[in-house]
């Protein structure tokens, strides 16, 4: 049991830190997912009449 | 303005039945619904994506005076963010078949998101009773094919509506535009809009050879139109198609050679089910391991089992 509680001792301080290369990644994606964003094009219901 | 943004501007002539010379056909019933669905009182009124209109203020056509207040709403949505594409293909002929592809690049919420698929008539020189003079009508509405619910919602999906309409004798098929717009029913909110000239449809995009309104992967190059569950979706294109979504394989897992694994982790699926109601597309049909009227408890015990008999 005690094996158990020291490998969490050691493996806790490593379980937040992020991979920089990860975020370097999330980043990257964050920037081709707005450029490839579609754009509004915009419409017109044009109520009229020839009289 | 249509001419100085053809690529992002669009519009839709409703001709007001009262305002129709009798000789004129430019008025259809339709008018009637969509004038209602955004509360027209009168003529003109203008609609811009559903949201902002103007109402009256240039009668007998003199639309200049307006061009300032037209080019500010224009402006104002122009290339906003939205998470759909359209694109229309189809094949021209006597009757004309089409295909209206909605592409997500986001997510939004399908609630009360419709699809509108309009036919119109663009450039007819007509004469102006009112104003006394001839114009040129742009995209007079000749039809409004159909309302339908859009059911996808997340970004990477798609979702196609196709249909057939007839060519009326009177109009000029050069000038016949399909227009396809996704609208929120209860906002107004038109959140995107295509329009194609019929004449520049393509009809097979992918060029397998099969026509897009036959093709059960229309945008993926399967000329053998294999469909290993016979659901109508290839399985070029279908993502449960019964060969990775096989009974008990509940995460679609597989191994390098693409054979399903069965094993701990459908049955801690199964259970999420079961207790979270969690589930996704493809699950529903692999869900009653023992295939009985229910999905409970008893089907991950015949799992479990099933895994422990070495049984896949």
């Amino acid at each position: 049991m005690n094996k158990i509680y020291y490998l969490l001792l050691i493996t806790l301080p490593f379980a937040q830190q992020l991979d920089p290369v990860d975020v370097a990644l999330d980043e990257l994606r964050t920037v081709v997912e707005t450029a490839s964003r579609s754009n509004q094009r915009v419409f017109v219901d044009d109520f009229t009449g020839l009289l | 303005m249509l001419d100085d943004y053809p690529e992002t501007l669009m519009n839709i002539e409703w001709h007001n039945p009262s305002f129709t010379p009798g000789n004129s056909d430019f008025d259809i019933p339709e008018y009637s619904s969509r004038a209602s669905m955004y509360g027209v009182g009168g003529i003109p009124h203008t609609q811009w994506n559903g949201v902002q209109e103007t109402v009256g203020g240039y009668a007998n056509g003199n639309w200049q005076a307006f061009i300032g207040t037209f080019t500010s709403l224009y402006n104002s949505m122009v290339g906003e963010e939205t998470p759909y594409e359209i694109s229309i293909n189809g094949y021209a002929g006597s009757e004309v078949s089409y295909d209206v592809t909605i592409s997500m690049d986001a997510d939004m919420s399908n609630s009360n998101q419709k699809v509108d698929i309009f036919v119109v008539e663009d450039n007819i020189w007509s004469y102006w009773t009112g104003a006394s003079q001839y114009h040129n009508a742009r995209n007079v509405a000749r039809d409004w094919l159909t309302t339908q619910d859009l059911t996808i919602s997340t970004a990477g999906e798609s979702e196609t509506f196709s249909g057939t309409f007839d060519m009326d004798e009177d109009w000029n098929a050069d000038s016949i535009k399909i227009i396809a717009i996704v609208q929120n029913y209860v906002s107004k909110q038109v959140y995107q809009v295509t329009a194609v000239n019929i004449n520049d449809m393509n009809p097979d995009i992918d060029d397998d050879g099969i026509l897009n309104g036959e093709d059960n992967c229309i945008d993926i190059f399967n000329p053998g139109q294999e469909d290993y569950d016979n659901d109508l979706i290839g399985d070029a294109c279908d993502p449960c198609d019964n060969l990775v979504y096989i009974l008990g394989n509940l995460n679609g897992d597989t191994d390098e050679n693409g054979i399903p694994v069965i094993d701990i982790m459908d049955v801690l699926s199964l259970v999420d089910f079961l207790i979270f109601d969690d589930s996704y597309e493809c699950q529903d049909p692999i869900l009653n391991i023992n295939g009985d009227e229910f999905v409970n408890v008893v089907d991950v015990i015949a799992l479990v089992q099933s895994i422990l008999n070495g049984d896949n």
